[in-house]
């Protein structure tokens, strides 16, 4: 019985048509694709996009130009130079980050022990000539003081868990 | 069945004797050293025995041993000229050389009992010839086939028997065995497009080797045996 | 009469069902092939040689982009090396954490799988349906480590952060109706752990709907019963590990043998095949994605209950929090030295292994004391998997080439490591 059941279902395509059927049902479902870029998939408070410099309130720059960030970083994608500024505090004279190089591991987040350098959710940023995948520190403070707002908002999200 | 890695030592011990060195292990595993000439014979056994049959291969290893427990770092006062002052840039290069040091190389081998569930670790020194050589176990685990072609290309070590012994991870053509100790971290050579020559060309690397943390070793007394119990934080 | 005589075909790099840049080189009499000689290392970084020269933590980020389908697994096994040398298990939290995102990690890598292979014997319909799946799970990824590939999440010591108490949701936007928004959030109202409860609760059945598209589909059977089969003999000679190895039935799964990290309280059950042919390999991957399943919604019913610290306490290994370091110039201290110069690991080897969703991923440390390991080789299922390529093809027509790479699961990143 088994056995003309089976004979007849190879005939009857029974398998092709109950495949077919999953496919026609998903027809009615709504669609799981989104309106890229009118609409965005939600994105973590922990994303890792592209870098940042921050600044304090008062406007004065949180890098002391500790090179901790330059240690850490596994791709060496950072590079430091820094001096004594005019109002006696260390600062970074250069402050390069190699876009190519990055693996965005979030590891200089880890390691700045003020904050400074951030991974921020932009994600959508592009090259056009060469040489403008070096974020120098002029570029990223001027990212940090743009988004401001919500780099703040993201950092106190994940305060607690870090 | 799973038996205890000392029931397995001992069995061992008592049929390869002195053939196979027990190495002291600070994890619980099973090492041993082989000498070149028995490894055949050791490892035929250790696949057919009723009382072993390590089934698998799972890994053959590569090891230079050039620098081991050399630091590049080592400094008893402060200075602030950063990190990179500590590091040693020219490659000591013994390629050239007839002889090696015959605890230079080492070629690691991982076993894996389904039988028995136990791992054991053999390591073979291939000794001090320029290049060093080893029989090849392919015949035994034909698994060896490409991890020994990995270990002639990365370390430039011979397997006598093998059946294709060629290069496997780097490029057509590439020059030198890139896992020694004494091949740059940056590479010898660059590839780049010419245009004038409508083809890819070779020139030496123009890059600057760059070490953000040099290699420290220190002796951290937290693992010292009289302080483990003791001290809570050293 | 003119002469017939074998001839040498070229397949790959570029060749989109080669999963990357495999390189074939076929000898072929008619369209059977008589020889296969697989070319590898396209991919080849040298992520052993790059981790000599750095510090061992350092090197996390770059196990993810090792097989790059089953990014924390890779992770697992490394960290796993260190801890082992070091001495120490992480917290029972973080342990759990770890086991619930391996078996993600597994789901993201079958789902990948069977997506692909799908597709490379024609059936694009799975392709679309299986990354319905893994934007979930690559969600959940995103959630905990902020990023959906490369996680470096895994740390020696545990787990980097607690899993988050809330999910990102979906914005309102003038093109979706305000209750399509609600439909989409209604499963990140809650914490990370309710959205992959929400994800178990439905994904046996898109397991049901795949089994129902290629399970019983005359096409998919003519692609795989019988294709390349491997007997259990030659399997364990040539090193075969993971799904390859209990397609031909072997029951051996590092999870239950050896169990690492919390596997011994779980309850799930090892798929065998009996056939040991592409189809049986694709039924035992099929079952694991069931089980693993199972696996992960005991973890999350342990994580429910079970608040606690995800990381060691031991600040010679693990930084200490941010909110510490700010107060206490000891933790600064620390958080200074782990960040410059790492942690030294006592003079020793050890060998990791854990059962990746690709089969037996093993991390071979070896330590002279220092802060960068002195070698690292990783021995990746993969390798072992293509190396036999050519018994496995052999005698089989060309198209059968592309199942037998489908069915071993190959990656690159992984292979030329």
């Amino acid at each position: 019985m088994q056995q003309l059941r089976n004979y007849i279902k190879t005939f009857a395509m029974w398998e092709l048509w109950q495949g077919l059927a999953v496919t026609f049902r998903n027809f009615f479902r709504p669609a799981v694709t989104i309106l890229y870029p009118e609409e965005k998939t939600p994105q973590s408070v922990r994303f890792r996009g592209l870098h940042a410099l921050r600044r304090y309130p008062n406007g004065e720059e949180r890098c002391i130009a500790c090179k901790l960030c330059e240690a850490v970083c596994p791709a060496l994608a950072i590079t430091i130079e820094s001096d004594v500024s005019d109002d006696g505090t260390r600062r970074t004279t250069r402050y390069d980050i190699d876009l190519f190089k990055c693996i965005y591991c979030g590891f200089c987040e880890e390691a700045c022990p003020v904050d400074a350098i951030v991974e921020t959710r932009l994600h959508e940023y592009h090259m056009e000539a060469a040489g403008e995948n070096i974020m120098t520190k002029d570029k990223l403070l001027s990212i940090g003081d743009k988004f401001d707002a919500m780099i703040s908002a993201d950092k106190a999200a994940d305060a607690e868990y870090r | 069945m799973t038996i205890n890695i000392e029931t397995m030592a001992a069995r061992i011990a008592a049929r390869f004797a002195e053939k196979l060195k027990r190495v002291e292990s600070t994890c619980g595993e099973l090492t041993y050293e082989v000498a070149r000439d028995d490894l055949v014979e050791v490892a035929t056994t250790l696949r057919d025995d009723e009382e072993f049959r390590f089934e698998q291969l799972m890994d053959v290893c590569g090891v230079d041993y050039l620098t081991y427990g050399v630091g590049e770092w080592t400094t008893y006062s402060a200075t602030d000229s950063g990190f990179s002052r500590g590091v040693e840039r020219e490659p000591v290069i013994l390629d050239e050389a007839d002889t090696f040091d015959p605890r230079r190389f080492a070629v690691v081998y991982h076993l894996l009992s389904l039988a028995n569930n136990v791992r054991v670790r053999l390591r073979v020194f291939p000794g001090d010839e320029n290049p060093p050589f080893l029989p090849s176990v392919v015949d035994i685990w034909n698994s060896a086939n490409w991890f020994e072609r990995e270990a002639f290309d990365l370390f430039g070590i011979l397997f006598e028997g093998h059946p294709d012994l060629r290069r496997i991870l780097t490029d057509y053509g590439f020059i030198g065995h890139p896992f020694r100790k004494d091949f740059p971290l940056i590479g010898n050579v660059e590839v780049t497009y010419d245009a004038d020559k409508g083809r890819v060309v070779y020139q030496p690397v123009s890059i600057e080797p760059r070490t953000a943390v040099p290699r420290v070793i220190r002796d951290d007394n937290r693992y010292a045996e009289a302080l483990k119990d003791g001290s809570s934080d050293g | 009469m003119a002469e017939i005589q074998n001839f040498t075909m070229n397949f790959g790099p570029q060749h989109p069902a080669a999963h990357g840049v495999l390189r074939l080189i076929l000898e072929m009499d008619g369209e059977v092939i008589q020889h296969a000689d697989p070319h590898v290392g396209l991919l080849h970084r040298g992520t052993e040689k790059l981790a000599e020269s750095k510090p061992y933590n350092q090197s996390i980020g770059y196990m993810d982009r090792l097989d790059y389908t089953s990014m924390m697994c890779n992770e697992h096994s490394y960290v796993l090396a260190i801890e082992k040398l070091l001495g120490v298990a992480p917290p029972i939290r973080a342990q759990y954490i770890r086991v619930m995102f391996d078996e993600i990690t597994r789901l993201l890598n079958h789902l990948m799988w069977l997506g692909a292979h799908g597709l490379d014997i024609g059936a694009m319909t799975m392709f679309l349906y299986c990354f319905r799946e893994r934007e979930d799970l690559m969600d959940c990824y995103e959630a905990v480590s902020g990023t959906r590939m490369h996680a470096t999440y895994y740390r020696p010591g545990g787990v980097y952060r607690d899993l988050p108490d809330s999910m990102p949701q979906y914005q309102a936007s003038k093109w979706r109706k305000q209750k399509d928004v609600d439909r989409l959030n209604e499963v990140r109202e809650g914490s990370l752990l309710d959205f992959i409860d929400a994800f178990t609760e439905k994904f046996p059945g898109c397991v049901d709907q795949y089994e129902t598209l290629l399970t019983d589909n005359r096409i998919w059977k003519q692609r795989t019963v019988n294709i390349a089969v491997v007997s259990p003999e030659r399997a364990l000679n040539l090193g075969f590990t993971g799904p390859m190895l209990r397609g031909s039935g072997i029951e051996w799964d590092l999870r239950k043998k050896q169990p690492y990290e919390v596997y011994d309280r779980m309850d799930f059950d090892i798929p065998v095949g009996t056939n040991g042919d592409c189809y049986d390999r694709y039924l035992v991957r099929v079952e694991e994605m069931r089980q693993s399943n199972r696996i992960i919604k005991q973890c999350i019913d342990w994580l429910r209950d079970n608040p606690g610290p995800v990381m060691l306490d031991d600040h010679k290994i693990a930084p200490p929090k941010r909110v510490e370091m700010k107060d206490d110039m000891e933790s600064l201290i620390h958080h200074f030295k782990l960040f410059t110069e790492g942690f030294s690991i006592p003079a020793g080897e050890a060998y990791a292994a854990i059962e990746h969703p690709k089969g037996e991923f093993g991390v071979y440390m070896i330590s002279d004391g220092a802060n960068k390991p002195y070698r690292v080789k990783i021995r990746a299922a993969g390798f072992a998997h293509l190396a036999s390529m050519s018994e496995m093809v052999v005698g089989h027509m060309l198209a059968d080439v592309v199942a037998v790479i489908g069915t071993q699961d190959i990656v690159f990143g992984e292979v030329d490591r």
